[in-house]
């Protein structure tokens, strides 16, 4: 069937403005990419980079930044240099892992509703509209503190309310694309609702999906380290940059104590957010015309 | 261990590095400090708990500090000696069988209008503690208070009370003008109506009466003009609820003359210039415990477990992180009370020895739950930071402390639901005396957090010590109460670890300023 009909998916790709300059050629994009490369590669050889142990009381408490410290120390004379670069390791994979598990929680729960209809769709709706009701950080607030403090509890707490995001734009699309012609046409060959679902409808919907999540990193990253901040994520001594944010408040003439988390998380999430548009341009050119103001 | 907590306060993630930032750019505050002019206004900083301005109903810090220098009490202390109580309304004098106490009128004191202080005021007021049955009603329990003459009253207990002395100078037992309580709805029963009155005005014979207040953000204080005592150099004192960051900048700025809260941290670089550190020592006694019993001790519960975790705790290192002026006590009992100790080998840092008893000891390597509070601080020191350093030490000789954070929130009723494997706590004094750590022998308050029963064997070993001390006279009891620390430490499964720092920061323009541990300042003695 894909050899006869044309896909969507292909025939907007083409539909792109030729002479266009590609969203990887943008500053931004180039910036973000190097500064999310950057702190991949920390967090991957985060043992050989870390000039100490980030659990190791190794200076005096609260030493400036200087001498063998180059960040300082915290409030027990541990490295704050070593505790950022080995919180990497903690909120960049966690922070990934997370929005992926949104992301199949909320693309298959949406998927469904949207191709069934019905009431499946008018449970899973519902119960999406239910969480959105509520602001995000407070349902995971609510969430953290009821399971008790801990990284996987805050996991637990941030896929339970971000699921639903995932679930309505795949909703909407997957509603949107199982009328087209070639969906009909393959259920009308013989195909199954989830042969159609997984082979004509997904290719088409996925890339939408996929900008959400990419944008979606950096606030995963935002509200993980929000809720270790507010003392229902990582358990101390895990080197954790909103741990250490929180510490940096606490202590508020060590100011590169909090500094050097903040400026951490906030490299981190705007590379993700820099990549994330270019990744949207690329693969939504629509968007970026009507943003541009040319869908007009 | 009963009072208002203050919690730290929540600001958004990024914002706060944000204002981080800033605080790294900024420096002090460069406004010209205030004048401390004789007969002026004193501005004093600190983070309000207050819930109420009624002596018989109020229990917090900030009602402490207002109960002791709006009003006046049987008995108080003098300066940093809180080991004699000394005359204030009244002299006291205890019969033969240390029964009975008598309070005779300290010459004449007056009310703030003007009208003197009397027995009946003395006796209503203790009543009125007594039957409002509020949160201070249990320092008197057991108590019967009876007017003697128009010159004296006495106190009476079933059994011998050496405490009642200062016990009577809580701030709480101050003493109230009758007339013009009972005309604003006063009474000595559950019925009693004069705390709207009491939020509003004073009826006490301090130095200072209320001028105006409003529990959630100032109170202003004005001189008594019948005050019999010396008279106070200042003539209004402005108490404000500020945070402790901005009191820094505060106290700096010479904004305020006095900041109570600011942590032990936050003091170092501010003392010299325009500004003073007053260190003292506050009467918190900050512990941990190991339940006591196999169910939920488990391998903790094994004497020389603790034993190889008392030599284990680095504490010179848990007083660099409380600051100057923080020590460690021998036992239970702060320093600077009557019966306390000051040192105790029990509890030193030997990691040879730590390591030995542990390998006398059953615990093989298991993670031992270690529960705390997240989000409390005490005297400005950060209880989570004692949980990390004791996880550190601990992890040396090869004991896994699994930390259990727990906001204030929940942590209180985890603790109270005497089922946890260890927990780091505080206990606040409710009056200087070493009779108020019986809470920490077994069966009792503290001791039942962790579990450790008086039918206990360690438990048997301690209850004769216990009624040694309740039994002893004024000459010995001080050594027993010793005696009973030093038996609490050996077999006990609560590790006191140290008493924080109460840290004041001044401008140099104010003079005298001496910490409580009690009331955290006597404002009339300032100048």
């Amino acid at each position: 069937m894909s050899d006869v009909l044309e896909r969507p998916g292909r025939w907007t790709r083409r539909l792109a403005p030729r002479g266009e300059r590609s969203p990887w050629r943008q500053p931004l994009a180039v910036l973000g990419a190097v500064v999310l490369v950057v702190w991949l590669l920390v967090a991957a050889l985060a043992p050989l980079l870390a000039p100490f142990d980030p659990l190791e009381q190794s200076g005096d408490r609260l030493a400036a930044p200087g001498g063998a410290h180059l960040l300082g120390t915290d409030s027990l004379g541990r490295d704050v240099l070593s505790r950022v670069v080995f919180g990497s390791r903690l909120s960049i994979p966690v922070a990934v892992a997370l929005v992926v598990g949104c992301l199949v929680v909320g693309a298959v729960l949406g998927a469904l509703a949207g191709y069934l209809g019905g009431w499946v769709d008018e449970v899973v709706m519902r119960v999406a509209d239910m969480v959105l009701a509520f602001p995000t950080i407070i349902l995971a607030m609510v969430v953290a503190a009821a399971l008790g403090p801990s990284l996987v509890n805050a996991v637990i707490a941030i896929l339970l309310v971000n699921w639903p995001q995932y679930a309505r734009v795949t909703r909407s699309l997957v509603l949107g694309a199982k009328t087209r012609e070639y969906v009909v046409a393959g259920r009308l060959l013989g195909a199954g609702p989830w042969t159609s679902l997984r082979r004509d409808i997904l290719p088409n919907v996925a890339a939408p999906v996929l900008v959400l999540a990419t944008l979606d990193v950096g606030s995963a990253i935002l509200v993980l380290s929000g809720l270790s901040f507010l003392g229902l994520g990582t358990v101390p001594p895990t080197p954790e940059w909103g741990s250490m944010v929180a510490d940096g408040v606490q202590q508020f003439d060590a100011w590169w104590i909090g500094t050097s988390a903040g400026l951490a998380i906030l490299s981190v999430v705007a590379a993700v957010n820099f990549v994330g548009d270019a990744l949207r341009d690329a693969l939504d050119p629509h968007t970026r015309s009507t943003v541009a103001g040319r869908a007009l | 261990m009963h009072r208002t907590l203050r919690h730290s306060l929540v600001v958004p993630l990024l914002a706060a590095s944000a204002a981080l930032a800033l605080a790294a750019c900024g420096s002090s505050g460069s406004a010209p400090a205030a004048s401390s002019a004789s007969g002026g206004t004193l501005v004093v900083d600190s983070t309000f708990d207050l819930k109420t301005a009624d002596p018989a109903r109020s229990y917090e810090f900030t009602g402490e500090l207002l109960g002791h220098n709006v009003y006046e009490h049987a008995t108080t202390f003098e300066g940093t000696d809180l080991t004699k109580p000394v005359p204030e309304l009244t002299t006291f004098a205890f019969s033969p069988d240390n029964r009975t106490l008598t309070l005779t009128l300290n010459g004449e004191h007056k009310f703030a209008d003007g009208t003197p202080v009397t027995v009946d005021d003395i006796v209503f007021s203790y009543q009125r503690v007594q039957g409002i049955t509020g949160s201070p009603s249990f320092l008197l329990d057991g108590v019967t208070v009876a007017k003697v003459d128009e010159k004296s009253l006495t106190l009476t207990t079933t059994a011998p009370n050496l405490a009642l002395p200062a016990v009577l100078a809580n701030p709480s037992l101050g003493i109230v003008e009758k007339s013009l309580v009972v005309a604003h709805g006063g009474t000595t029963g559950t019925d009693d109506a004069a705390e709207a009155y009491l939020n509003t005005a004073s009826a006490g014979s301090a130095a200072y009466q209320i001028d105006t207040l409003d529990v959630s953000s100032k109170i202003v204080l004005k001189r008594n003009p019948n005050y019999v005592g010396t008279a106070p150099t200042w003539d209004k004192i402005v108490i404000e609820n500020v945070a402790p960051a901005t009191q820094k900048l505060n106290v700096q700025s010479g904004t305020a003359q006095i900041a109570l809260d600011i942590s032990p941290d936050g003091t170092k670089g501010v003392d010299g210039g325009s500004t003073t550190v007053i260190n003292g020592i506050s009467g918190f006694t900050v512990y941990t415990f190991f339940a006591a019993d196999a169910e939920h001790g488990k391998a903790a519960s094994d004497p020389n477990f603790v034993a190889a975790v008392r030599h284990a705790i680095d504490y010179s290192k848990l007083l660099d992180i409380a600051g100057k002026g923080s020590v460690q006590p021998g036992g239970v009992v702060p320093v600077q009370f009557p019966g306390a100790l000051t040192s105790d080998p029990t509890n030193s840092y030997d990691v040879a020895k730590a390591k030995e008893l542990l390998a006398r000891s059953t615990y093989a390597g298991e993670p031992i739950s270690y529960l705390y509070a997240s989000d409390v601080t005490v005297q400005g020191l950060r209880l989570e930071l004692i949980a990390q350093s004791i996880q550190a030490d601990l992890k040396a000789v090869g004991i896994t402390l699994q930390l259990d954070p727990q906001p204030a929130a929940t942590y209180y009723s985890t603790l109270r639901s005497n089922t946890v494997q260890a927990a780091l706590s505080y206990w606040g004094p409710d009056f200087p005396d070493a009779s108020n750590y019986l809470a920490f022998t077994p069966g009792q308050g503290v001791a039942k957090r962790a579990n450790w029963t008086a039918d206990s064997a360690t438990g048997q070993q301690v209850a004769p010590l216990v009624a040694a001390a309740q039994a002893a006279s004024a000459d010995t009891r001080n050594a027993a109460y010793q005696d009973l620390q030093r038996t609490l430490n050996e077999v006990g499964p609560i590790v006191p670890l140290l008493q924080p720092a109460q840290s004041v920061v001044t401008t140099t323009t104010v003079s005298d300023v001496v910490p409580s541990p009690l009331w955290l300042l006597d404002l009339a003695s300032i100048h």
